[in-house]
């Protein structure tokens, strides 16, 4: 702890502390990699690379096949399965001015950390990547507290920075690549 | 050559898009190998320009399912929100990053990873600049390792993205980089 933060009232309490390395479940996300997802997702980041669409071409490449941008198969998490309820009808039936995403429930998501502070801020993003998925692929995913760290704040007010990790692995359990995202709680 | 940030700051939007180093396919499919002695700190890599418009982040928010209504729906974001217009995705802008490394380490290097910062709001008629200056290289394990600053700027110099990466790319005569990759041991 810093002699600031000790100085004001900590909010890195033991309860927060016991939250790092606390893991979701392993979810297997709806769907495979599939080609017509790739087709859309690199048309939409603007990428004409040939190595995800031209069999011929990445069979001559360094990977020996079509490949996939790793990050593309994080978003395969949010995808709404269709044995649930639709969450966008649900969101505007429970606030017609809903930002459109409502308050979805998310499979495989964390505990809430255990703070008072309720202030939201993104503070930051990593990506690190290992492989490329593959069409046909089953992407599974798990989050876990990665780290949570207090600091204080110009007006002496101790803050958390937490960080949450994803980890994106295949059907045969290969890491694809390990995502954070660290948000600021005040 | 790449023009250098610097100076493409001192243009306006429309002569800014004309020094656009966005590769085509066939630039791609064709890319020869950038080595770890090809490399110097403080060399600018080429500069990715792109002027989004309310089609490409809509395209976006469909192409991931993201139905956030402060990306298409103009009345909600402005006075809901109040935001400037509709906004440009986060998850685009950092989905553009693994992108801007792969391209760069083609065909046979490895965009190991990155970290940012979401800053600025971007909106469509905003003229984006992704860029990124070498820091620092060293060898290690027989891999050339580069490490970069990176962001994406708008056409007023406004970083909205600052972040840093590293990235992997072999040495001339040396061995290939390993596929999946495997990180140096520490």
């Amino acid at each position: 702890m810093t002699q600031e933060a000790q100085e004001t009232q900590s909010v890195l309490t033991p309860e927060v502390k016991a939250m790092i390395g606390v893991e979701g479940e392993l979810v297997e996300s709806w769907g495979t990699v599939d080609v017509e997802y790739l087709r859309r997702f690199t048309q939409a980041v603007m990428d004409p690379d040939p190595r995800y669409w031209d069999v011929d071409f990445a069979k001559t490449t360094h990977y020996g096949e079509v490949i996939v941008p790793p990050i593309m198969v994080s978003y395969m998490t949010g995808r709404i399965r269709p044995d649930q309820d639709d969450a966008i009808t649900k969101a505007f039936q429970e606030n017609p001015m809903s930002d459109g995403i409502g308050n979805v429930e998310r499979p495989g998501a964390l505990p809430e950390i255990p703070t008072h502070l309720v202030r939201t801020l993104n503070a930051g993003n990593e990506i690190e990547i290992f492989q490329y998925p593959s069409i046909g692929d089953v992407i599974f995913f798990q989050n876990r507290y990665h780290d949570i760290r207090e600091r204080v704040g110009r007006d002496g007010k101790a803050f958390l920075i937490i960080t949450r990790e994803v980890t994106y692995t295949n059907q045969n359990k290969a890491v694809l690549c390990i995502t954070r995202q660290s948000s600021i709680r005040r | 050559m790449t023009v250098p940030l610097e100076d493409l700051l001192k243009m306006k939007p429309e002569e800014i898009v004309t020094h656009n180093e966005r590769p085509t396919a066939d630039q791609l499919r064709n890319k020869t190998q950038t080595y770890y002695e090809d490399v110097a700190v403080g060399m600018e890599l080429p500069k990715y320009i792109y002027s989004p418009t309310p089609t490409h982040l809509f395209r976006w928010s469909a192409a991931i399912e993201n139905f956030h209504r402060i990306h298409y729906d103009l009345d909600f974001g402005v006075n809901h929100d109040k935001n400037p217009s509709i906004l440009v995705h986060g998850s685009w802008k950092q989905s553009v990053v693994p992108q801007y490394l792969k391209d760069f380490t083609l065909p046979k290097g490895w965009p190991w990873k990155a970290a940012f910062e979401h800053r600025a709001m971007l909106v469509p008629g905003d003229t984006l600049i992704v860029w990124a200056t070498v820091t620092n290289k060293y060898e290690k394990e027989g891999m050339g390792f580069i490490e970069m600053d990176l962001g994406m700027k708008t056409q007023d110099g406004v970083e909205s993205m600052p972040g840093s990466a590293t990235v992997v790319l072999p040495l001339k005569g040396g061995k290939d980089i390993p596929y999946p990759f495997v990180p140096p041991k520490d």
